[in-house]
This record gives C-alpha cells, structure tokens and sequence, in this order.
C-alpha cells in the first residue's frame, strides 16, 4: 500500500486516531509521518528522529496509548500529598505539583519520569548555604570507620558530662565499650558500621510495578 | 538609566543576548499555582516583606511593581522585554515584579514558582552572569528558607524545572543558516545533547529575523557550571557554523547580499509604515550588513534594542498612545527611521 500523503514511498506506519469515539486510520511512510502532527505525542523529542528505528517508534506510540500501561497507574492517580491536597492524577494532567512534599509524596511514581527527562534523578549541583553542613554529614555517616565512630562517641560522652547529662553519658559509654568489644573481636580490620538492608529491595519492587510513561507538557516559557 | 539592551559600544556578531533563570521555592510552604486568589494575595505579601528590597548590596535601586495591578499593554511590554513568561500575560492572580534600574537582573515573585530569578546581558559572558546571580540566589537564600531536597536538589513547581532551576540561554542571530535546508535536522540533533533550538518568538511561522535561542533542556544530574558550558558550548557551535555560512556566501553570492543589505536600509529608511514583520526582517539583513562590513553606519547603532523597542507593546508604551493597525505601523517606521545611523 502507498502512503496515503505523497503517494509515493510504501505505507509502513499505520496510525489509529480516535477523536470523541470515532476510529479514523492512516497509512503512512516513515518519511510523512515524521511531518504529521500527532497531538501530544510531538511533545517527545527525537520520537521521529531519522535514526529512531521504527519498530520503537510503535511500541513507544504504543505504550503511550490506552493499553496495558493505564491499568496499573489507575490506583496511583487518587494518591494524594497530605499538604496541598494535589492527587497524582492532577499532576498528570498539568504537569504541576503542588507543594515540596509531593517531592517525596510522589518520590516512586516520578523517579523513572525524572530520569527520562533529565537522564539522572540526582541533583549534583549548587546547594543552598544552610545545607551545606547537614549534605557533608550524611555523605560522612556511610564509610565512618569502628574507631571514627568510638571517637565520636567519646567526644559526645565528654560533652554530656560537662552537662551533666548523666543518663546520656552512661548510654554512650555503654556503646563505646560495645564498639570496643566489636573491634577486638575482628583484630584490626576497620569495618564500616551496619546499615540497614532490606530498604533497596522494596523500593525497587515498588518502582517496578509502576510503569507509567506520560509526557507532560513542556512548562511555558517565555 | 540605560536598559542592558540599549548598550551600543559593540555589537556581537552572531551573539545577541544571554539569559540566565533560576527558580526556587520556600520550604514547607504551598506552591502559589495551589493557592486560592486571597491566599496567594497573603503569600505576596509576605514575599514582599520577606525578599525585599533588593539591590542593597549593589546599591542599585529596583523599581518594584505589583504585575496584577497593571494594564495589559505594560504587561505585554515586560513580556517582550523577556521579564515576565508568557503564561504570566493569561495570569491574574497576584505577583510583583522587581527590577534592576537597567533591567539586567529582576526577580519575579508568586509567579509558577515562589521565587524566579533572572539575568539578562547583551555583553557578558553566562560565566560571569552566574557569578553575578550566584550571590544575589545566595542574598534570597538567607532571606527565606529555600525549598531543598537531598536527592531532588530545589523543588519547583515543575518537574521540568527540579534541580538546578537553571535555564541557561543564548540568543544568537542566524540569519543565514536558518534560512537553510538543513537547518531544522541541525537543530533536532541537539535536543539529543540535552539543548534545545527555538526561535525568539517560539513558533517558527512567527520567527522573524533569525533570532534563535539556544537553552538547557536538562535542570536535574549536571552542575550549575557544566549546564552554562553546554550551552555555550553548544551556542559557539552554531555561531561557528553560521560563520563558515556567510564566509560562503559573501564569496560566492556578495553582489546578492550587498544588495539585499542596502535594499533593506532603504525601506528601513524612508517606509512610512511598517509591519512588525516587515521591520524584524529588514533590520536583521541590515545587522548583517554591519556585521559582515558589507555597509558602515557613521556612529554605533544597536539593532537588538529597536528589534525589542519595535514590538507591538513596547511600541504603543513607548509612545504613549493607543496605536492599532496603520497608525501602529506608522509609529513603527518612524521611530526605525530616527533611530537609523547615517551610511558611509
């Protein structure tokens, strides 16, 4: 069959388009559908690329249509941010959220959605001044070492006594003497402190189950 | 005071115009979009309170202005003028606007986001614009607790934005290779680097005088640093190519485009009226001219800054008046006509 738009390469694209209930077809080459305008879905950039093999050009039309992909996200879209009363599903259709906490009321749902549109879902950049200090220490908590952490330990213990904060004494020197006993038991290996392991597996399982691929629309800019 | 695009000491070849926008949030609060007409008039004045006066460090004196107490042509001017967004001229809900005296930085408060800032300059490079907005980012920062997340960077409305906040653009002149073939594949393959491609005024039947600007499409995964090098990086590109272009042409086709170049200053310089069209299209053949030495003009001229100045809503500002159709077009050719430099 021939293209129905120049009529002059193979139709190797056929396009299903259903406006209000009513299913209108197309038969297109490869090369007039790059020039079609198909709605929402221009929005993906190099969708139509020349290099885009077209067998992924139709399972991406695909897979953004009314498929299986909806089903899943169905349950999701009445999630809503306890803070600002956006649901999910008003986040998919204007592509706007509503407060900071939806940050981490949607933190599983917008993880793959980040990565497709900035390629990371880590900021690497500037942070503010305040948040310095607080980033370093948590970046320090992973590798301390049995002896880093038996130091800081003491140095909190001698703090709590000039306080005399006495019961917050008697706890520290009751973990030094654990982490000390710990240490003589592996000789001189230094050894990073135990963290807990269960959390990657869940949340991994949790993102699996939610494969929904939306494009919003780009935010107006002037 | 003179305006950051009425600077006429040097013309920049392809480079017209660089921007930077940053946009931040406060922390645990709602973002204004979720905010109800009163709420978000509360929310304005407490950001009011909060973030302003700026300028106390530079000792330049912001003019501030509520942008929904105002009418619709002063709105449209600060839009042509690339102070506000466009979504901001449909907006009626509260937001103030606060800007430099000669417009380069400004900070729109309320808008999409709590906090928008930006900067503009015809002449500096995005490194320097940084390390002037860095410190000014760093003033509000201390003013208001900004929204942050470990793992997200600053949160924004849209996710589009999260991150850095960072849009970085170059506005560069491109008469020649736009004009091209190839152009629009040239300009797909980088949006696969992350850069997006567009003319000045978006959609590309309405893009008049080869305007095009360069920008980030990325905020989140790279430095504010490495963001402002990929668009230089990518802008320097496109302003080699457009080089090697007119190099090719003015040797191949000079009698061609010395004639289009004086052509064009002809109209410019007796039409008695002109469309908006019309007046981008010529000046951008007359920026050409001056930048390739195919004419001289006796004395400095900036063209971007009547290419701005010429718009319909800056236009009717300038002039004071309620100017519509003809009579627009007429004050249009004039106000080319009087700011048109002698030729040599």
């Amino acid at each position: 069959m021939l293209c129905e738009k120049c009529k002059i390469r193979e139709a190797n694209i056929r396009y299903t388009e259903v406006i209000n209930g009513v299913a209108t077809e197309h038969n297109l080459c490869s090369h007039c559908a790059k020039e079609m305008d198909f709605g929402q879905y221009t929005g993906l950039a190099g969708l139509f690329d020349s290099e885009y093999p077209i067998g992924k050009l139709l399972s991406q039309l695909l897979g953004l249509g009314e498929g299986d992909a909806s089903r899943p996200a169905g349950k999701m879209e009445n999630l809503v941010c306890p803070t600002c009363q956006t649901s999910y599903g008003d986040f998919v259709k204007n592509s706007q959220f509503g407060c900071p906490d939806c940050y981490h009321m949607f933190d599983l749902l917008i993880s793959d959605k980040l990565k497709q549109l900035h390629g990371s879902d880590t900021h690497t950049g500037k942070r503010p001044a305040g948040k310095e200090t607080e980033g370093k220490e948590t970046i320090l908590e992973k590798p301390l070492s049995l002896s880093e952490r038996t130091e800081l330990l003491r140095s909190k213990l001698k703090e709590a006594v000039l306080e005399e904060d006495y019961e917050a004494a008697a706890a520290y020197r009751d973990e030094i003497r654990a982490l000390e006993k710990a240490a003589q038991k592996k000789g001189t290996k230094t050894t990073a402190v135990k963290e807990k392991p269960e959390e990657g597996g869940k949340e991994a399982s949790l993102r699996e189950s939610v494969l929904r691929r939306e494009t919003p629309p780009e935010e107006e800019e002037g | 005071m003179t305006k950051w695009y009425e600077e006429t000491d040097q013309m920049h070849d392809v480079f017209v115009m660089k921007r930077l926008r940053l946009v931040r949030n406060i922390e645990g609060r709602v973002f204004p979009g979720r905010l109800s007409g009163e709420e978000r008039l509360r929310l304005l004045g407490e950001l009011e309170q909060n973030l302003l006066p700026l300028g106390e460090e530079d000792k330049a004196s912001y003019t501030y202005r509520r942008l929904h107490e105002m009418d619709e042509t002063s709105l449209h001017a600060l839009y042509e003028r690339r102070l506000i967004n466009y979504s901001r001229l449909e907006e009626k809900a509260p937001a103030g606007l606060a800007v430099s005296p000669d417009e380069s930085i400004s900070l729109l408060v309320g808008g999409e986001d709590h906090i928008r800032l930006q900067c503009l300059s015809s002449s500096q490079t995005l490194d320097n614009m940084w390390k002037r907005l860095g410190p000014v980012d760093d003033m509000l920062g201390e003013r208001v607790p900004y929204a942050f997340d470990e793992k997200y960077g600053y949160l924004t409305t849209f996710l589009t934005n999260v991150g850095t906040g960072l849009r970085a653009s170059v506005l560069l002149h491109l008469p020649m290779l736009s004009s091209g073939n190839q152009f629009r594949k040239l300009v797909q393959e980088y949006s696969r680097f992350g850069i997006s491609v567009k003319g000045m005024s978006g959609d590309s039947n309405e893009n008049f005088g080869g305007l095009y600007e360069v920008k980030n499409q990325k905020t989140l995964g790279q430095t504010e640093e490495e963001l402002i090098a990929l668009v230089s990086q990518a802008a320097g590109q496109l302003a080699a190519q457009e080089r090697k272009v007119k190099a090719l042409a003015l040797r191949s086709h000079r009698l061609q485009m010395e004639d289009e170049v004086y052509k064009s200053y002809g109209v410019l310089k007796y039409a008695r009226k002109l469309s908006y069209k019309e007046g981008m299209t010529y000046l951008s053949q007359l920026r050409l001219g001056l930048c390739e030495n195919l004419l001289q003009s006796e004395k400095p001229v900036n063209l971007f800054g009547i290419m701005l100045n010429i718009r319909p809503a800056n236009l009717k500002q300038g002039r004071g008046e309620k100017l519509e159709g003809d009579a627009l077009d007429e004050a249009r050719a004039q106000y080319i006509r009087e700011r048109l430099p002698e030729i040599r």
